[in-house]
C-alpha cells in the first residue's frame, strides 16, 4: 500500500480513537442516569441524543456547521479563544463524536439496566456511597456493554462521511478520512486505491463488530 | 428496638407496631403478608410513608422529626433470601465488601475476619468465585459479608427456604453459633416452624400486613388457631440436647435433653458431650394409656398431659415427659383415650421420626 493510504488509515483510526475516548466519560454519565434515574426532560434528552441515528447525516453536520460557525454564540466564542473547529481535525473529530454517541448510549445504557438493582441496594446496606456503588458494583458489571458501545462507536466514527463533509470538507491531507477518501478516489478514477481503502475499511468494521459481538455474547454466556 | 411504621404495598398497607426486646425475633406468615417488605423498610430500602423506627437508641426514621437515615447510614446487615454476593467478585471479596465501614458506633459489634470465617466454615472457599460454590455456602458467604460490617442489627431473609433439607439441617448449627457469638440482634423472616423454635426466642405472626400474634415461639407454634392459618401446617416441637453416644451400625445416637430424658435419635457423627437440637413432629407421635410391649418404636416416654387444646378440627395435647411434648390427635382419639389434664400417657416415638438439626 501506498504511504498516502497509510496516512489516510492512520489519520482516520486516531481521529475515530480519539472521539471514542472523548465521548466515553459523558456517554456513560448519561447511560447510566437514563438507566437508573428519573428526572425532569430526561425524554426529551434522550430523544436529542438519538436524533443522529436517523436523521441524514448531512443534516446533523449542517446543524454542527451552524453551532460552531464563527457568527454562533458558540463558534464565535470559541474563535475568540483561538480555537477553530471547522474545516480541520477538530472539525472531523466533532462529527465523529457526535454521530457515534447514540450507538454507545444505546450499548452502555442497556447494559447498566441488565445489572440487577439489587446488587447495588445490598452495597448501600454494606455501607458503601454512590461513588462506590458505581465504580466498585455497576460499572465492573456493566463493562461488556460499555466496551461493546465503544467499539460500535469507533467503526461508526471510522464510517463517517456526510456529517464530516460539511463540517471539516474533504481536505486532502487535512480532513481526508477513509470514507471521504474512497469517494474522492472514486470520483478521480483511482480504482485500485479506492479498492486498497476499501478494503481497510471492510477488515477494520469487521473486527469492531465481531469484538462487539463476542462480548455481547460471552456476557450472555456467564449468566447461563 | 421500635418498629412502629406504615409501609405502602401494592395491594395493601404494611402497618406494624411493635417494641421488642428479643435476641433472635422471627417473622411468621404466609407468604405476601408483607415479611420481606418490613424487612425493607427497616433497611431503608422501601418507602416508608409514616412511623419510627428505632434500633439500640439509634433513630433511623421518625416521620415526626423528618429522620429517614439512607441505607448506608443505618448500620444494618441484609442477607436477602437470593444472596446476592457481587457475582464479579471472589468470596473474599464479597465478604470484605462492607468491612471498612467507617464509622464506629457505640455498641457496634467486634467482628474480625478471620473470626467469622472460622465461625461460618468458608475459609475454603475465599479464593473461589461466587460462580462456583453452592447454595448453602453462598448463604454463610452473604451472613459473613453482612457480619463484616458490623452491623448493629442483622436482617435474614428466609435464609433457608431455598435450600434443600438435607442442606438445611447442615446451616442450622451455623446460625445458632451466630447468635451465640456475636449476641447481635437478628430478624429473621422464615415459613419453617422448626427454624422458629430452633432460632428465635420471640415471634410476630403477619397476616395482611397486620400483626395477628405475638410471642414465645412454644405459644405461638403450638396454638390450634394459629396452625390453622398457616400454609404449611406443622405442629413442631425441637429440644436441645446433648449428645451422649453414636452407633453407626445401629444407625442411631442417644442425646440426653436439658431435663435428663434420654432420646435415641437417628444417627449422627460427632464427639460426646456435642450440644445439638432435635426435631419431631406432633403429627408423628403416638399416644398409648398403657406401657406398650412388642413395638419396634425405639423411644417410648412415660409422661403426663397437661393441656389439651380442641378445635379447628385437631386436638393439640402437651404432654409433660420430661420435657414439654406438643401432640396433635384428631379430637375422636382424645375421646376414646379419656385424655384430659392429668392423664398419665406413654409417647411412642420412632427412633427415625426424630430429625437432628
Amino acid at each position: 500500500m501506498s504511504v498516502e493510504i497509510w496516512q489516510i488509515t492512520l489519520f482516520s483510526l486516531s481521529v475515530a480513537l480519539a472521539s471514542t475516548l472523548l465521548i466515553l466519560p459523558l456517554g456513560i454519565l448519561l447511560s447510566w442516569l437514563l438507566a437508573r434515574r428519573e428526572w425532569r426532560f430526561k425524554t426529551i434528552v434522550e430523544t436529542i441524543v438519538m436524533l443522529p441515528l436517523v436523521m441524514p447525516p448531512v443534516a446533523t453536520g449542517l446543524i454542527l456547521l451552524k453551532i460552531f460557525g464563527r457568527r454562533s454564540p458558540i463558534g464565535g466564542w470559541l474563535y475568540d479563544r483561538g480555537v477553530e473547529i471547522l474545516f480541520n481535525w477538530k472539525g472531523v473529530l466533532a462529527a465523529m463524536a457526535v454521530m457515534s454517541f447514540p450507538l454507545f448510549v444505546r450499548s452502555a445504557r442497556s447494559a447498566f439496566a441488565d445489572v440487577n438493582p439489587r446488587l447495588e441496594q445490598i452495597a448501600a446496606t454494606l455501607g458503601a456511597s454512590g461513588a462506590k456503588i458505581f465504580f466498585a458494583v455497576t460499572l465492573p458489571l456493566a463493562w461488556r456493554g460499555v466496551v461493546a458501545g465503544s467499539l460500535l462507536a469507533f467503526g461508526r466514527g471510522l464510517g463517517e462521511f456526510g456529517a464530516t463533509i460539511m463540517v471539516a470538507g474533504n481536505i486532502p491531507g487535512r480532513t481526508q478520512t477513509l470514507s471521504l477518501a474512497i469517494f474522492s478516489f472514486v470520483q478521480l478514477g483511482k480504482d485500485a486505491e479506492a479498492f486498497g481503502l476499501l478494503l481497510v475499511t471492510v477488515l477494520l468494521a469487521f473486527a469492531a463488530v465481531a469484538a462487539s459481538e463476542w462480548l455481547v455474547r460471552s456476557k450472555a454466556k456467564s449468566r447461563g | 428496638m421500635l418498629l412502629r411504621c406504615c409501609v405502602p404495598l401494592a395491594s395493601f398497607d404494611l402497618a406494624i407496631d411493635v417494641s421488642l426486646e428479643s435476641q433472635v425475633t422471627a417473622i411468621f406468615g404466609p407468604s405476601g403478608a408483607g415479611k420481606t417488605s418490613l424487612l425493607e423498610a427497616v433497611a431503608g430500602l422501601r418507602h416508608t410513608s409514616a412511623g419510627e423506627i428505632e434500633i439500640g437508641g439509634r433513630l433511623l426514621f421518625s416521620s415526626s422529626q423528618k429522620i429517614n437515615l439512607p441505607p448506608r447510614e443505618r448500620a444494618i446487615g441484609y442477607v436477602p433470601q437470593e444472596t446476592l454476593l457481587f457475582p464479579h467478585l471472589s468470596v473474599r471479596k464479597n465478604i470484605l465488601f462492607g468491612s471498612r465501614r467507617t464509622t464506629n458506633r457505640d455498641g457496634a459489634i467486634d467482628v474480625r475476619m478471620d473470626h467469622v470465617v472460622s465461625l461460618l466454615d468458608i475459609g475454603h472457599l475465599l479464593d473461589r468465585s461466587v460462580g462456583q460454590i453452592s447454595g448453602g455456602e453462598s448463604q454463610r458467604v452473604a451472613l459473613a459479608r453482612a457480619l463484616l460490617s458490623r452491623p448493629q442489627l442483622l436482617l435474614l431473609d428466609e435464609p433457608l427456604a431455598s435450600l434443600d433439607i438435607g442442606l438445611k439441617e447442615r446451616i442450622l448449627p451455623y446460625l445458632r453459633r451466630v447468635r451465640s457469638e456475636f449476641g447481635v440482634p437478628m430478624i429473621y423472616v422464615t415459613h419453617d416452624p422448626v427454624e422458629v423454635l430452633s432460632l428465635a426466642d420471640w415471634v410476630l405472626m403477619l397476616r395482611q400486613g397486620r400483626l395477628v400474634a405475638q410471642g414465645v415461639p412454644q405459644a405461638i407454634l403450638t396454638s390450634s388457631s394459629i396452625l390453622s392459618q398457616l400454609e404449611q401446617d406443622r405442629l413442631e416441637n425441637v429440644f436441645d440436647a446433648i449428645l451422649l453416644a453414636s452407633d453407626i451400625d445401629a444407625g442411631r445416637s442417644r442425646v440426653r435433653l436439658e431435663s435428663g430424658q434420654e432420646i435415641y435419635v437417628p444417627y449422627t457423627p460427632g464427639p460426646a458431650q456435642r450440644s445439638l437440637q432435635i426435631g419431631v413432629r406432633g403429627d408423628d407421635i403416638l399416644v398409648a394409656t398403657r406401657e406398650p410391649e412388642g413395638i419396634s418404636a425405639g423411644n417410648i416416654l412415660r409422661g403426663t398431659v397437661r393441656n389439651v387444646e380442641t378445635g379447628a378440627g385437631q386436638s393439640i395435647l402437651r404432654v409433660e415427659a420430661g420435657a414439654p411434648f406438643y401432640v396433635r390427635l384428631t379430637p375422636p382419639a382424645v375421646a376414646r383415650l379419656g385424655l384430659r389434664n392429668g392423664s398419665d400417657v406413654f409417647l411412642i416415638i420412632k427412633t427415625r421420626s426424630f430429625l437432628v438439626l
